[in-house]
């Protein structure tokens, strides 16, 4: 845990200049808030409609897949640790890997079959 | 440990990361420099000696610019989304690895924020954060730009994760450790006798796939899709202005230089000269703390490489449609990972065999 310590300290002076760069821009700006200021950007364009509008569920099909790819990779760390080690017992921990990995690229396969990244 | 151990690696700490910040006015005007290079114009040359003061000047500026908070917005979560970014990209120059260790009052201590022993996954965690900062921001704008923006911004990071994080796992395999700073020590010596003993000799495919997803993590050209201005005017800050538009570019640049970082201490051998060895360095120096001082030097010249690498490629490369993007993330970038892994993993297994 002591090798975490100076992370706290970063932690520390990470937050002194985000608490600083907010005070020093609030106190050197100056304010003069007209309407058409603080109108929604579009260009100068009057805004249609809502900006919270639907969006593709493309990206929430990306967010999903990578939830699974992401946990699926993310067993491949403990496993990268202790792999140099394990050979000098023999192929075990290889093939298992091989059995993992032949599951995931099956379920990239899947995914590339069932078009799910369509953007265009 | 105690009370002088904790002063001095706070002070220590701090020194890095006022460096680390440091990135940021030098990159501004390397960047605006480089851009004029390129294109043949002259660029910012006016503001002191060939416009060297041009960084002092744009900070200024932005700081001195009206704050507006649009109506329509959030306003919590549109104050807070620019420092959720920034905040982040501060605490993962932790685990990165500047030289090997410095002596004072007969004590040494490593040339790193926190020498964590599992600095890889560290950096991998604490990296990803940054995406809230970036979404918060954009959804909370309440404009069509930025939310479409922060989308791409979201599915672009999340996805170039994936490979980043097999290519990772691959020099975990070869190194057999988490830790940045065992990879850069295993990297000494020379390789065949003629080539320096770099991680890139080994991982080629790693190296390249970690290359393309840093470009994409730090929303860099050709992959800044989350503010092509010819689309989306700024993209997920197109609502922001005056200092919160310049943290989000602080950020930027300090992701650049933690990523820099990492492919030098993963690939490029850390604080390690080529061909000469550190004991041979001590030598020739002899002292230790001159010899620190020579790998953070080191250290500073490769990264300092990188980050105009990322310059030259921006200026070089056009960006690419979102599709094409996330085709290359899931369609090659990630098979080439697997790939890399399983060759890893083999051919670490015949050379054991034989």
């Amino acid at each position: 845990m002591e090798a975490f310590l100076p992370v706290g300290f970063l932690l520390i002076f990470a937050l002194l200049l985000c608490i600083g760069l907010f005070t020093v821009k609030r106190l050197l700006g100056p304010r003069n808030p007209v309407a058409a200021k603080l109108a929604v950007y579009e260009c100068g364009v009057t805004p249609e409609g809502s900006a919270r509008a639907p969006f593709k569920t493309a990206f929430y099909l990306i967010a999903v897949l990578f939830l699974l790819f992401d946990v699926e990779a993310a067993f491949f760390f403990p496993w990268a640790l202790v792999y140099r080690e394990s050979l000098a017992q023999g192929p075990a921990l290889l093939i298992a890997m091989l059995v993992y990995m032949s599951l995931l690229v099956l379920g990239l396969v899947y995914i590339f079959r069932k078009d799910c990244l369509k953007l265009n | 440990m105690d009370a002088m151990d904790l002063i001095v690696t706070a002070v220590k700490t701090a020194i890095i990361y006022i460096g680390m910040v440091q990135v940021v006015p030098i990159m501004l005007i390397v960047e605006r420099r480089g851009a004029a290079l390129i294109q043949d114009r002259p660029g910012p040359n006016r503001v002191g000696p060939f416009g060297l003061f041009q960084p002092i000047a744009d900070v200024i500026k932005m700081m001195m610019k009206e704050v507006t908070i649009p109506r329509q917005v959030n306003k919590a979560l549109y104050l807070l989304g620019p420092f959720l970014v920034l905040f982040p990209a501060s605490l993962v120059i932790a685990a990165l690895p500047f030289g090997d260790f410095f002596t004072l009052f007969d004590k040494n201590y490593p040339i790193q924020v926190a020498n964590i022993d599992v600095g890889i996954l560290y950096v991998l965690a604490i990296g990803s954060l940054g995406i809230y900062g970036i979404l918060f921001g954009g959804w909370a704008s309440n404009n069509k730009f930025s939310l479409i923006g922060a989308m791409r911004s979201s599915s672009q990071i999340i996805s170039y994760e994936i490979p980043l994080g097999l290519a990772a796992c691959s020099a975990v395999v070869w190194y057999g450790s988490f830790s940045l700073r065992e990879m850069v020590l295993t990297q000494e010596g020379t390789l065949f006798g003629m080539l320096p003993n770099w991680g890139i000799f080994y991982q080629p495919l790693g190296f390249l796939l970690f290359f393309i997803a840093a470009f994409a993590e730090t929303n860099r050209l050709p992959f800044d899709l989350p503010e092509s201005e010819a689309e989306l005017v700024a993209g997920f800050h197109t609502e922001y202005g005056a200092m919160d538009f310049g943290t989000f570019f602080m950020a930027e640049y300090m992701n650049m230089a933690t990523m820099s970082g990492l492919m030098v201490a993963m690939y490029f051998g850390g604080w390690h000269l080529p061909w000469v060895s550190d004991a041979t360095l001590l030598q020739w120096l002899g002292s230790r703390n001159l010899l620190a001082a020579l790998q953070v030097l080191t250290v500073v010249v490769k990264i300092a490489f990188f980050m105009l690498v990322f310059v030259w490629v921006r200026w070089t490369i056009p960006r690419f449609r979102f599709d094409q993007l996330m085709r290359l993330a899931w369609k090659n970038l990630i098979p080439i990972g697997l790939f890399n892994l399983v060759a890893t993993a083999l051919i670490l297994y015949f050379k054991g065999a034989a």
